[in-house]
């Protein structure tokens, strides 16, 4: 258990985006343009969810602008079988694993509707408190241990999950039964208004595998082949050999905690600078263009094609149903309890139902 | 189609927003998602987005006008025909407010934000103008309302106000959008009977000032207590030091000694180093020791806060002192670099006076001020000999703080600024 290596930044490509050719063997061009594309399609969807909710038309929500490549090579790295437990910036992996689009704008609009993954997906709904779902993730992998099954089991959470109990209870009980189970911490500088440097007295979030005897990397979360690499190493281990893995991916937050938020009142904006000189996505534009010539003309095509997926879906998200008021009593329980059908008819007695 | 966009909450749960300014104006093609307006919440200042495609129709606000959530920001018409019924909006409970209308709202509080309807925004008459002119309207004290538009389709100009503005015919304007106190005290006061005025807004910083001297006078029981510090051996000091210091290129102040003076009297006595929780009724006793310096400039007065004096060598302290002033100045410094100060020192020398009485920066519990050092006569062991003199004057609040508190304190600045060696000897 070498702590120094588990601080060691894992990274491919560089800022202008050149890459060593051995380590990237083993990503096919398609999956590269698959990545490229995703993170091009987070971040529109995520930027004009941002616009909607300055017009009134979605609720509070958090922008995921600066973690693409995070998120998307997180996404990508699983297996169909493998179990996904996102936090609420995740929308980047959750796209690779299938989730819609139209889902996002629905669950931002305070419809509960729109957190219920697709069938067989093996996504969990998003988890709104900060690190709870890091236990969860133990359990699926304790199941899947204990019925045998060949899969792994990913949580994904941001950086200041990691001061919570619960991420402890999480990486202990992964070590002791030697679970299939990756814990991947998108370490995007800020729990809201509070910076790395306060989150922790570690140098990195990684070395604190060390504590509980299981795997640690740090990997650049702006490099997306590095992230999908290390992440797919870490989960194959954990599939195969039972091995537990804390991965740490250095990226960064480039907008408000929220919309509810304004950042520009804890941190310099020099600071933002200078991680949007580091924009994942630019960094993959560069290598596409070294690399496959890439150009202008594909990129306007591309982009003005999900601008056109985008723009469908926020047409059909806004065309849905209202909900009703007593959706909210839906989704806890199979089996309704007495008390929850007594708030039932109280809500109906005195909101009433909309006209679904 | 005639499309009304309404403030949305753009935060979690806020009710009102103040117009910081119109990005686009009546006439202008705009396109959906494009920035149209900056508006302030008690939260932040956001921009906001157009919801559709099409030209601007009416922009019914000015800069510093309070809307309410709800209440129409622009009005946009799209190139849809409006032939057959919109189609059904989704319809958003959440936004519906439960209480009934407040009885003599003139708009009447919408359902959903961003929805059309018909009739006009304001009843009033329709104002075409930038809000570069409509500020300058107000700059001038121009009812924007009473003047004459000669640009295209009556739009008003900066040139009709000063035109309206010369020929006097302005009837008295409306007082300032935002006063900082409220009004009533200056109401019904008619300024222009005697001679012509000039009304500028009270805004910006000057607003700030005056919302924070209004809170800490109208709060804190203030006693000034008055005292003189003989100087003479101190600037015999920092002459001595200055070479080292330009060497740094720093500009060794009177006002650095000061300062580790005021660090030491603070830990000594840490009462003057806390602050009153009204809440809790307790006395809350920082242990950290930020002085903040009231700091002239052009754009009015700033506080930039030095942090941890206690650990700083009098050098240091006099170099973060000339970077943050020079930020100040620049106005380059960073709403952080103003904020979390302990204890305020005002040092108005350098501008002249005698004596002068600081009010306290809310919710600190003290504030000195220095002032001019000069050569006076004074008595020393029976001689009258002539020695350099600073009065220094200490504002505290009396709730936390006695008279007897404040002798105690000055006393030892004093001691520490007379005999400079002394520092040297005990200050930690």
């Amino acid at each position: 258990m070498d702590v120094n290596k588990m601080k060691e930044m894992i990274g491919f490509m560089d800022p202008e985006g050149r890459v060593d050719e051995e380590v990237f063997k083993g990503i096919p061009e398609e999956l590269i343009h698959r990545m490229y594309r995703l993170m091009i399609f987070t971040r529109l969807c995520n930027n004009k969810a941002l616009s909607l909710q300055r017009q009134g038309r979605v609720g509070t929500l958090a922008s995921v602008r600066g973690q693409e490549a995070a998120n998307v090579g997180v996404g990508l790295a699983m297996e169909p079988g493998d179990w996904f437990l996102p936090s609420f910036r995740e929308y980047g992996a959750q796209f690779a694993r299938g989730v819609k689009a139209i889902d996002l704008f629905t669950y931002w609009s305070g419809d509960e509707r729109g957190i219920k993954p697709p069938e067989n997906s093996r996504v969990l709904p998003i988890c709104i408190t900060v690190g709870s779902h890091l236990c969860h993730a133990v359990g699926i992998a304790m199941q899947a241990r204990i019925r045998d099954e060949k899969i792994a089991v990913l949580s994904s959470s941001g950086d200041g999950s990691t001061s919570q109990g619960d991420f402890h209870e999480a990486l202990n009980f992964a070590a002791v039964y030697k679970l299939p189970v990756v814990f991947a911490i998108q370490n995007n500088g800020w729990a809201i208004s509070v910076p790395f440097g306060k989150q922790t007295a570690t140098e990195t979030i990684s070395q604190k595998a060390a504590a509980y005897d299981i795997d640690g990397a740090r990997v650049d979360g702006n490099d997306v082949f590095a992230v999908y690499l290390t992440v797919k190493r870490l989960l194959d281990a954990a599939r195969n050999d039972h091995r537990p893995a804390l991965i740490e991916l250095v990226t960064y937050r480039m907008d408000d905690h929220t919309t509810a938020d304004d950042a520009s009142r804890y941190r310099k904006r020099e600071e933002v600078e200078a991680w949007i000189e580091k924009d994942p996505i630019d960094r993959l534009r560069k290598f596409l263009s070294r690399k496959y010539g890439w150009d202008e003309k594909k990129e306007e095509e591309l982009q003005a094609a999900l601008t056109q997926e985008v723009e469908e879906t926020v047409a059909a998200f806004e065309a849905e149903s209202p909900p009703e008021p007593t959706d909210i009593f839906n989704y806890m329980y199979s089996e309704e309890p007495w008390h929850i059908r007594e708030q039932r008819d109280e809500v109906k007695r005195t909101v009433g139902e909309s006209s679904r | 189609m005639r499309h009304v966009f309404r403030l949305p909450d753009v935060g979690e749960g806020i009710t009102e927003a103040e117009v910081v300014e119109y990005l686009v104006q009546v006439g202008d093609r705009v396109k959906a998602d494009q920035p149209v307006i900056r508006v302030e919440t008690d939260k932040a200042v956001v921009e906001l987005p157009a919801p559709v495609t099409g030209t601007v129709t009416e922009t019914p606000h000015s800069p510093g006008d309070t809307v309410k959530v709800g209440d129409p920001l622009l009005v946009i018409e799209t190139e849809e025909k409006a032939v057959k019924a919109p189609p059904e909006k989704k319809e958003k409970p959440k936004e519906a407010p439960k209480a009934p209308p407040p009885e003599k709202e003139p708009l009447k509080p919408p359902k959903v934000a961003a929805k059309e309807e018909e009739g006009p925004v304001e009843p009033a008459k329709k104002i075409l103008a930038t809000p570069h002119t409509r500020r300058l309207a107000r700059e001038l004290g121009v009812d924007i309302t009473a003047v004459k538009g000669s640009g295209p389709r009556g739009r008003i100009t900066d040139e009709d106000l000063r035109e309206t503005a010369k020929k006097k015919e302005a009837p008295p304007p409306k007082g300032p959008t935002a006063a900082a106190v409220q009004a009533p005290a200056t109401a019904g006061f008619d300024f222009e009977k005697y001679g012509p005025t000039k009304r500028v807004p009270l805004k910006g910083i000057r607003k700030r000032t005056a919302e924070v001297m209004v809170r800490s006078v109208s709060t804190i029981p203030h006693v000034t207590h008055f005292d003189e510090a003989d100087v003479t051996e101190l600037q015999k000091v920092r002459d001595r030091e200055k070479t080292l210091a330009d060497q740094r290129g720093v500009k060794l102040t009177i006002l650095a000694f000061l300062t580790k003076a005021v660090a030491d009297a603070l830990k000594k006595y840490p009462m003057f180093n806390a602050s009153l929780d009204e809440a809790t009724g307790e006395i809350v006793y920082k242990q950290y020791y930020n002085v903040g310096f009231a700091t002239d400039t052009e754009a009015g007065l700033m506080v930039p806060v030095v942090r941890d004096v206690d650990k700083k060598s009098i050098l240091q302290i006099a170099a973060e002192l000339n970077e943050l002033s020079r930020k100040a100045r620049d106005r380059t410094i960073e709403l952080e670099d103003m904020r979390g100060g302990t204890f305020t020192i005002t040092n108005v020398g350098a501008l002249g006076g005698a004596w002068a009485t600081p009010i306290i920066v809310h919710p600190e519990v003290a504030i000195l001020c220095s002032l001019r050092a000069m050569e006076k006569a004074v008595v020393r062991n029976g001689e009258v000999v002539v020695r350099t003199i600073m009065p220094l004057t200490l504002s505290f609040d009396h709730r936390v703080l006695d008279g007897a508190d404040a002798a105690r304190f000055m006393s030892h600045v004093v001691a520490l600024l007379e005999d400079p060696l002394r520092m040297l000897v005990d200050v930690a």
